[in-house]
C-alpha cells in the first residue's frame, strides 16, 4: 500500500526528471506523423477521398468520446508509467499498421487504436509529472514539459517532412513506429517509486490512498471549471482552423516558397513555445494564472486581425509566431488550471479529459466555421470571424475566470 | 466488404447490359489483354509540371454524363498535409509521358505559378477547371 502520510515535499531524482523531459520529447515526435499527414499518405496509397474522410471522421469521434474515459482510466491506475507504456506501444503499433497494411479495415482499426491511446497518453504525461513533483512545483514542470514537447514536434515536423519528401510517405510511419524503442527505454528509466499515484491523481500528499475520490457531479458543477471549459472551447474554435486556412492562403500567394513557408509556420511557433513556456510556468507561480491566461488569449484575436489584413507571405510567417506565444501559455495553463481546480479530489485526469473534450469540440467545429465563412465571404472575413470568436473568449476569461492559484503555497 | 459490394454491382450491371444488347443469345464477353506497363490506375499518382516541379497528386477524376473524362482533381501544395488544396485541372492539360523501363509519368501543362491562384475544388459547387491555355489572375 502506498501511503504518504508525511507532509514533506516530494524529492524526485534528477534522473527521473531528465527521463520525463525525454519522454515528453519522444511522445511529441511519435504524434507528429498522425494528423493531417495521414490524408496525404493515404492518397499515395490510392485511397479515395470518401474513404479518407470516413477514417478521419471516425478517428475524430473516438478521440472526442474517449477523453473522459481515458482520464478516468489514468485516475484509476496505480502505475501511471505502465499506462503510458501501453498507450505508446498501441500508437507505435497503429503507425506500423499504417505503413504495412494500408487497406481500409486495418487502417480504420489503427486510426481508432491511435485515437483511443492518445486519449490516455495525454493525461498520463501530466499525471506522471504531477506524481513526480507534486502541486507546489507543477507549474514549472508543465512549462518544462511544454518546452520539450515543442522541441519534439518542431524537430520531427522538419525531419518527417524531409523523410516524406526524400523517401516515401510510408517511411514517416516506419520512423514513428521505430521511435517506440527509445520511448519505452526512457520510460523505464523513471523510478517507479518516485511517481506517487495519489499525487498523480490530484490527491493531497498527506491523504491515504484508499480515500475515495470526490463526487464527480459536484466537481463538474464547479463554476470555475465550467467557465474554464467554455473558454477552452472558444479558444480552440477560434484557433484550430487558423493555421490550415493561413496555409491555403499562403499556397495561393507564393508558389516557389509555399511549402517552405508553411513548414516555417509549423516549426516557428514551436521555437517560441520552447523559449517561453518554462518562463510561463515560473511566472504562473509568481504573477498568478489569470494575467498569463489573459495575455495568451489576447494574442489570438490580434493574430486573426493581422491574418485578415497582411498579404505579404513572409510577414504572414512572422504573424504566425504569435501562435507560439498563445501556445506557450495554453500548453502550461490548461493542465495547471486543471491541477489547481482538482486539488485533493483524486480526479485530476478525469477533469483533464473533460477539458480535453471541450478542446476537441472546439477544434472540430473550427474548420467548419472557417470553411463556411471563407467560402461565403472570402478568407479575410473568415479570419475576422475567428478573431471575433477569440475576442468573445478573451472577454469571458477577463470577466468570469477567477484566479486559481492557491492563496498560500503549501509545502506539498 | 465495400469492394465486394462494388464488384457485385459491377457484375450485375454488366449482365444487365449484355442482356439488353443480345436478347436471347448468351455471348462470352470479349477479352483484351493489356501490358502492366501500358495501363495504370491513376489515383494517387504524382503529377509534375513541364518544368519538373512537384504539382501534387491525382486524388479524383471527373467524368461527365457522356462518359468523357473532363478533369483531374489534384491535391496541390502544403507541408505535412497542412495548407494543401484540391484543384481541378483540365484532362487535356495532362500528358502521359512514357519513361524508359518504367510506368509513364503524368505531366501537367501548367506551372505552379499558374495553378496556385485557382479556387479549391468543392463537389457541390460549380467547378473551376484550369486549362492549359490562358492565365488566372491572382486573387486579391
Amino acid at each position: 500500500m502506498t501511503e504518504n502520510c508525511t507532509p514533506s515535499p516530494p524529492r524526485p531524482s534528477q534522473r527521473s526528471l531528465r527521463r520525463l523531459d525525454w519522454f515528453v520529447f519522444l511522445v511529441a515526435d511519435v504524434q507528429t506523423g498522425f494528423g493531417p499527414f495521414i490524408a496525404v499518405y493515404l492518397t499515395t496509397q490510392k485511397w479515395t477521398q470518401v474513404e479518407i474522410g470516413l477514417v478521419m471522421t471516425v478517428a475524430g469521434l473516438v478521440s472526442l468520446a474517449g477523453q473522459m474515459p481515458g482520464g478516468a482510466l489514468v485516475d484509476a491506475a496505480r502505475s501511471e508509467r505502465t499506462v503510458a507504456a501501453v498507450a505508446v506501444s498501441m500508437i507505435a503499433l497503429s503507425a506500423l499498421v499504417y505503413a504495412l497494411f494500408p487497406i481500409f479495415p486495418a487502417v480504420l482499426a489503427a486510426a481508432i487504436l491511435h485515437a483511443a491511446a492518445s486519449c490516455v497518453l495525454g493525461p498520463s504525461i501530466a499525471a506522471i509529472s504531477l506524481g513526480l513533483v507534486g502541486h507546489a512545483r507543477i507549474g514549472e514542470r508543465f512549462g518544462r514539459n511544454a518546452r520539450f514537447a515543442a522541441i519534439g514536434s518542431g524537430l520531427s515536423a522538419a525531419a518527417m517532412g524531409a523523410f516524406g519528401y526524400f523517401f516515401s510517405a510510408q517511411s514517416v510511419f516506419l520512423v514513428t513506429a521505430a521511435l517506440l524503442a527509445p520511448t519505452l527505454l526512457v520510460l523505464r528509466g523513471m523510478a517507479a517509486d518516485e511517481i506517487n499515484p495519489d499525487r498523480a491523481h490530484g490527491n493531497a500528499p498527506n491523504q491515504k490512498s484508499d480515500r475515495s475520490p470526490a463526487a464527480l457531479l459536484g466537481l463538474l458543477n464547479n463554476r470555475s471549471l465550467k467557465v474554464f471549459g467554455a473558454c477552452i472551447l472558444l479558444f480552440h474554435l477560434a484557433n484550430a482552423a487558423m493555421l490550415p486556412l493561413m496555409g491555403s492562403v499562403l499556397t495561393m500567394r507564393s508558389s516557389q516558397w509555399a511549402t517552405v513557408l508553411i513548414g516555417a509556420c509549423i516549426v516557428g511557433p514551436q521555437l517560441v513555445v520552447a523559449l517561453f513556456s518554462p518562463w510561463v510556468g515560473r511566472q504562473a507561480e509568481h504573477l498568478g494564472r489569470r494575467p498569463l491566461l489573459i495575455a495568451g488569449f489576447a494574442a489570438l484575436p490580434v493574430r486573426g486581425l493581422l491574418f485578415a489584413t497582411v498579404t505579404d507571405p513572409y510577414l504572414l510567417v512572422v504573424v504566425q509566431l504569435l501562435d507560439g506565444l498563445t501556445a506557450a501559455v495554453f500548453s502550461v495553463m490548461v493542465p495547471l488550471t486543471v491541477a489547481d481546480l482538482t486539488r485533493g479530489t483524486g480526479r485530476f485526469n478525469l477533469v483533464q479529459g473533460t477539458i480535453g473534450t471541450m478542446m476537441g469540440v472546439g477544434a472540430s467545429l473550427s474548420p467548419t466555421l472557417a470553411g463556411y465563412l471563407s467560402d461565403t465571404f472570402g478568407s479575410p472575413a473568415a479570419f475576422l470571424g475567428l478573431a471575433a470568436t477569440a475576442a468573445v473568449g478573451l472577454v469571458t476569461v477577463w470577466l468570469l475566470m477567477p484566479e486559481t492559484r492557491p492563496a498560500k503555497p503549501t509545502g506539498g | 466488404m465495400r469492394s465486394r459490394f462494388n464488384i457485385v454491382l459491377f457484375v450485375s450491371a454488366l449482365s444487365a447490359l449484355a442482356a439488353a444488347a443480345q436478347p436471347g443469345a448468351v455471348q462470352t464477353p470479349s477479352v483484351t489483354v493489356l501490358g502492366a506497363q501500358e495501363v495504370r490506375g491513376i489515383l494517387g499518382r504524382d503529377v509534375r509540371s513541364t518544368a519538373n516541379e512537384n504539382m501534387g497528386r491525382i486524388v479524383d477524376v471527373l467524368v461527365d454524363g457522356a462518359g468523357r473524362v473532363r478533369a483531374a482533381v489534384i491535391d496541390f501544395g502544403g507541408f505535412l498535409g497542412v495548407g494543401s488544396r484540391k484543384i481541378a485541372v483540365d484532362w487535356k492539360a495532362l500528358h502521359f509521358v512514357p519513361e524508359a523501363g518504367k510506368q509513364y509519368a503524368v505531366v501537367l501543362e501548367l506551372t505552379r505559378d499558374q495553378v496556385k491562384p485557382a479556387p479549391e475544388y468543392k463537389e457541390d459547387k460549380p467547378i473551376v477547371v484550369l486549362g492549359a491555355s490562358g492565365n488566372l489572375e491572382t486573387l486579391p
